[in-house]
């Protein structure tokens, strides 16, 4: 399991996220990016000695200053129940581009077939118009008849 | 393998990180930039005048520039620890 597909499973709830700096926000995640930049709502920071605290509507928090993210032990469960979900639908697009591409090539044979005798019957128009022969070869043949 | 820590997951680990604290808990996952995923955790606080202190804190990622160690930890041997007696001097940060 990646950190940041945890993450981004974490939106909406609530977290401490300790800064480089030793400040610490408890808010809830609103979202994240694959930099771990992130944006909480209903946010207090604590300073670095713990004393001093500051209440915020919501703030963007960029993901280099971060040292770690405390997230809610039940999230990680549900990243497991997103994963099996995905591959589930995976396995069903696979199946379906399967069974999709068999059509596919059935129609392209269609199409194939028909393109064929498009060309065949411009070589007839051509040749009942005999524009793409030289003029001796027309000649011979007038001959010829 | 790819990594060393690809044979970590799901065992559970020590990191140590570069302001000097000691995480140990399970490696649940890691990526490229050795962001963590360590489930179940709990901060080991080492003092020269009282035992080592646990102070349990539960799913963590910890981003990877801070992470200076990660090490297995031998679950045996670990539960054999009588952390209330043993003393230690803090680490201090990492000084660059």
């Amino acid at each position: 399991m990646l950190p940041l597909t945890l993450l981004k499973t974490a939106q909406s709830h609530p977290m401490l996220v300790e800064l480089k700096n030793g400040e610490t926000y408890n808010g809830h995640l609103v979202s994240c990016d694959s930099w771990m930049n992130i944006n909480l709502r209903d946010v207090i920071c604590t300073s670095k000695d713990g004393d001093r605290f500051w209440r915020m509507p919501e703030c963007y928090v960029r993901g280099s200053t971060i040292k770690y993210l405390r997230i809610p032990d039940e999230v990680i469960d549900m990243v497991k129940d997103d994963a099996q979900a995905k591959t589930r639908n995976r396995s069903e697009i696979n199946k379906a581009r399967i069974s999709g591409g068999l059509q596919n090539q059935n129609v392209r044979g269609q199409v194939r077939s028909r393109y064929k005798n498009g060309q065949q019957n411009g070589a007839k128009n051509v040749l009942r118009g005999q524009t793409s022969r030289p003029l001796s070869q027309i000649a011979v043949n007038k001959n010829r008849k | 393998m790819a990594s060393g820590l690809e044979a970590y997951i799901n065992h559970t680990v020590s990191i140590i990180t570069a302001d000097g604290r000691n995480f140990i808990g399970t490696l649940k996952g890691f990526d490229q930039t050795i962001n963590v995923i360590l489930d179940e955790s709990h901060e080991r606080v080492f003092s020269t005048t009282s035992g080592i202190e646990q102070i349990v804190l539960g799913l963590h990622i910890i981003r990877g520039d801070n992470i200076a160690v990660i090490g297995l930890i031998d679950d045996q041997i670990d539960s054999r620890l009588d952390l209330g007696n043993i003393r230690g001097e803090p680490l201090g940060p990492v000084v660059h």
